[in-house]
């Protein structure tokens, strides 16, 4: 039964199930879904997925439309090396740390994310064009979400607001990382699939927040996921940009 | 040694409380009056494995169960934790699919009801009871980190206007009607049987018929009421109710989880 993945850019939710189908050698057929060319809002795509999110994982007649939940799955699912912990404990500490980076850290860093990059990349559009495109959103939340990047509706406030959660969460994790190696504690994991994706840029779009110097444990942990081969083979599926910035994890490139 | 931090069983509290009985394991219970912001002055529980998180832990308030010396937070993961680390009941569904469902229902519940029916209940229970108190602001004032002051202070700084309640009683909608319509395939959220999935739904649709009358009754969601009723009567549930020393502990209710800031 092939598993064929919806997904965008590796990265946030469309990396999630990448690097977990590639950590665990599961071949799957890619769709690359154009985030940006609102692919994910045309009738086709809606008829597997009616909430229009990205991504959504068919296996057989099952269709998975949750990011983390579906990695999840595809641990339990497929032979290939365990990516959750043995111990109920760690496993426990491994899905707390992913609600945090789903629900508080990922949405802050997301909310600057489009308004410097998914914004601007299709505010050039004519007007009608957007707000057609805005029309054919199914959810309501992803319609306010949209129309705030399109016409750069995001107010000094909650800007700065999601800049203190960045810095705040930064802090949080670099202390976590202190007392374990890894998100779950001493074994890679989904939670550190989920936070690679999350804030691999972090070094970049946080330069005086995530450095050498200021979190030396955010970044040793980011570029040994970096180094891993299935990072590797999941970041060349990138088509944009926004993929490349990974390359910023080379050790020695900023010695 | 397994403790379980508990104010009155609703909502989330009521989460752990059925799982354990279910599991029919040997527990304490550690009595705060979340009301009365006990919950800021857990002592007893600084130093513990995991207490960074404990801390921010994201329902904002909520239960914590302690086992030996790690705690662990967040209603949701708890009934896992329960689930995988103690004997008794199997209470995890079994194929990798039926556990996903499981993993999403509570993952958008948390999300839609766990943070609609707080503010819902705090508001027509909680509130006039903090206003009838002196002193409360100084209280919330002082409670930290800054995201959980503010869902106190939302209660009693006029955030709460009545067209934000009819909104946030029109958006419980979405969610009632997505477990209606799931009821129409089966008895159980997740799988052929009972399992978290269905403790996690019922601990946070319990208090709707009560706070949205028009949204959850006979008429519109009969599956749902059908089902809080046979949950109602399984006797690891109304063992956990029987623990309410207000004898109504569908009424009391603290500020849940933030509503999503972004898409």
């Amino acid at each position: 039964m092939t598993v064929h993945l919806y997904h965008w850019e590796p990265n946030a939710n469309s990396g999630k199930p990448m690097l977990t189908l590639a950590e665990k050698g599961v071949p799957f057929e890619s769709h690359y879904t154009d985030l940006l060319k609102f692919d994910q809002h045309q009738p086709d795509y809606l008829a597997i997925n009616p909430d229009g999110t990205i991504p959504t994982l068919v296996h057989g007649a099952r269709v998975l439309t949750e990011s983390t939940p579906m990695m999840e799955y595809i641990d339990d699912e497929f032979e290939g090396p365990p990516l959750k912990p043995r111990d109920p404990k760690e496993r426990w500490r491994m899905r707390w740390w992913m609600r945090f980076l789903d629900a508080y850290y990922g949405p802050s860093l997301s909310m600057i994310g489009w308004s410097v990059f998914v914004g601007p990349a299709v505010r050039q559009r004519p007007k009608a064009e957007l707000e057609a495109a805005i029309a054919r959103i199914p959810l309501e939340s992803r319609r306010i979400a949209w129309r705030k990047a399109m016409f750069n509706e995001f107010s000094a406030v909650e800007l700065d607001e999601s800049r203190r959660r960045v810095r705040f969460c930064t802090g949080v994790l670099e202390q976590h990382l202190t007392r374990h190696e890894w998100i779950a504690g001493k074994a890679f994991s989904l939670g550190d699939v989920n936070g690679f994706n999350l804030g691999y840029a972090l070094p970049l779009s946080q330069p005086d927040h995530c450095n050498d110097q200021k979190t030396p444990h955010i970044m040793e942990w980011l570029r040994k996921i970096y180094e891993r081969p299935a990072t590797k083979e999941v970041w060349k599926l990138g088509r944009t940009t926004m993929a490349e910035r990974v390359k910023f994890l080379e050790r020695g490139r900023n010695a | 040694m397994l403790e379980l931090y508990t104010s009155e069983p609703n909502t989330f509290f009521l989460k752990p409380l059925i799982a354990l009985n279910e599991k029919q394991v040997d527990f304490e219970i550690r009595w705060f009056d979340a009301e009365n912001f006990e919950q800021f002055a857990l002592t007893e529980l600084e130093g513990l494995e995991n207490e960074v998180e404990a801390r921010l832990h994201l329902e904002r308030e909520g239960p914590l169960l302690r086992h030996d010396r790690t705690l662990i937070a967040n209603s949701g993961f708890m009934l896992e934790y329960i689930a995988e680390a103690l004997p008794g009941a199997a209470l995890l569904p079994e194929s990798p699919y039926d556990l996903y469902r499981a993993h999403a229902s509570a993952q958008f519940l948390g999300a839609q009801l766990g943070s609609l029916v707080p503010v819902l209940g705090c508001m027509k229970y909680l509130a006039p009871k903090l206003m009838a108190r002196a002193g409360v602001a100084d209280v919330i004032s002082r409670i930290e980190p800054e995201e959980r002051r503010q869902g106190w202070m939302a209660l009693l700084d006029g955030t709460y206007t009545p067209e934000i309640l009819v909104s946030a009683r029109e958006r419980l909608e979405v969610p009632v009607q997505r477990i209606e319509k799931q009821l129409a395939e089966g008895p159980w959220l997740a799988g052929a049987d009972y399992s978290i999935a269905d403790i996690d739904a019922f601990a946070l649709l319990r208090p709707v018929p009560d706070l949205a009358p028009e949204v959850a009754n006979e008429k519109r969601t009969p599956r749902v009421l059908e089902y809080l009723a046979r949950i109602g009567q399984r006797p690891a549930v109304k063992a956990s109710l029987a623990i309410s020393r207000s004898g109504n502990p569908g009424q009391h209710f603290v500020p849940g989880v933030e509503p999503s800031r972004w898409g």
